[in-house]
């Protein structure tokens, strides 16, 4: 049940086995079926979650109805509203299970126990925020400069198989395209192969 | 007993939950469980009914669908999925079987409000001393040390509930825990099947609450 998060850890700061042990307590078991929600814009957003198995999507609604695709998470990831969740204000997004979902919920009150509890793990939620940053600083750049095409490329380089497991709707609106668009980079790129 | 209300946490702003809460009903076939499951249908919730087996959790649903249920209604095939899913657990299993259930679902019920609703059958009708170092509550608590279990609904039988939902009149329930967010969480569920939910103290006051017998 615990597995990836083991791994995510590992892969960032060393652990007594003890304290690997440890951390699982402060963390919800939470199992989502396919369409249900972990978080309602207006809402506050109670937790942060990491992802066991499955794929979730944050996006929020605009005035017209229209959904945007802000993040994806998958096994490994952390998903969140962390504007809400750190000020207990309305949560903008919404945030959805694409497939059956297994996670672990951390709640503001728990994660400041567990890290006064087993320190090392600031280390590994800054190294987190600081991949987090770098990485949102990279979309913005992609968002302003590369082409619709250049977009799709770099998405799928870096996950070659999440393509397949969300829809194309959803990955338009994550890359701020139409889905007729994407529909035609697709066949382009196909047809060049 | 001194009783402090728990309707002064409903007139504060409360963050809206427009979400709804999944709960599991570890019993749902027993008297008890069975009264919870039909209150809690009209509320704004999604349960998750556990039963004997899956034949009885299917039929629970069929008959709270019958009836206009407000709520989502799932069923489980196994207490540990449903408990899973929940956020919160109700244990509305007897006693005698409690334990067999908690080595299922200790994993998948860390950091979760869990109800404990059990008044131990061993016990003889006893007087309103409390007289033991420990209760059922309390044992559960040391058997699900990571959960947060609280105690309420276990002086009320089940006939009660369906009173409660026909007429008018809201009867009180006592409830007790350690956790003051599980506190909240119970008292609005609470308040969601028509009772009024009366805060007694800590975990530690169930000794006395699973003495007390209403007819």
């Amino acid at each position: 049940m615990y597995k990836r998060l083991n791994e995510s850890v590992r892969e960032k700061v060393t652990l007594t086995p003890e304290d690997t042990e440890l951390i699982h307590h402060y963390f919800i078991p939470k199992k989502l079926r396919k369409r249900q929600y972990l978080l309602n814009a207006g809402d506050v957003c109670q937790y942060i979650a990491f992802v066991e198995k499955g794929l979730l999507r944050s996006f929020s609604i605009d005035d017209k109805a229209g959904e945007h695709v802000i993040q994806f998470a998958m096994e490994g990831w952390w998903a969140s509203d962390m504007s809400s969740f750190l000020s207990g204000d309305d949560a903008l997004y919404n945030i959805e299970a694409l497939e059956d979902s297994e996670l672990l919920l951390l709640t503001k009150s728990a994660l400041e126990e567990l890290l006064e509890r087993v320190p090392k793990m600031e280390r590994y939620f800054r190294l987190l925020m600081q991949n987090n940053i770098v990485a949102l600083q990279r979309r913005v750049t992609s968002s302003q400069s590369d082409t619709a095409e250049e977009k799709y490329v770099k998405l799928i380089d870096a996950y070659p198989d999440f393509i397949h497991r969300s829809s194309q709707h959803d990955v338009a609106s994550y890359l701020g395209i139409t889905p007729e668009t994407l529909s035609r980079i697709r066949r382009q790129l196909a047809t060049r192969k | 007993m001194r009783a402090c209300p728990a309707i002064a946490l409903y007139n504060k702003t409360a963050t809206t939950m427009a979400f709804k809460q999944s709960i599991a009903i570890i019993g749902a076939d027993e008297s008890i469980g069975s009264a919870l499951a039909k209150s809690l249908s009209k509320a704004n919730y999604r349960l998750i009914l556990v039963a004997k087996d899956q034949g009885e959790s299917d039929i629970l649903k069929s008959a709270l669908l019958h009836d206009g249920a407000k709520a989502e209604i799932e069923t489980a095939s196994c207490a540990r999925e449903a408990c899973w899913e929940a956020d919160i657990i109700i244990m509305a299993t007897p006693y005698e079987t409690e334990r067999e259930v908690i080595e299922k679902i200790k994993e998948v019920a860390v950091g979760k409000v869990v109800i404990s609703i059990s008044t131990p059958s061993a016990r003889p009708y006893r007087s309103l001393e409390p007289s033991q170092d420990t209760s059922a509550a309390e044992e559960l608590q040391k058997l699900l040390p990571y959960s947060k279990v609280v105690k309420t609904f276990n002086t009320v039988f089940a006939k009660n509930f369906i009173a409660s939902m026909i007429s008018s009149k809201n009867g009180e329930t006592f409830i007790a825990g350690n956790n003051n967010d599980a506190l909240e969480t119970v008292s609005r569920l609470v308040l969601s099947v028509g009772f009024i939910p009366i805060v007694v103290g800590d975990l530690s006051v169930s000794r006395r609450l699973e003495t007390l017998h209403f007819s």
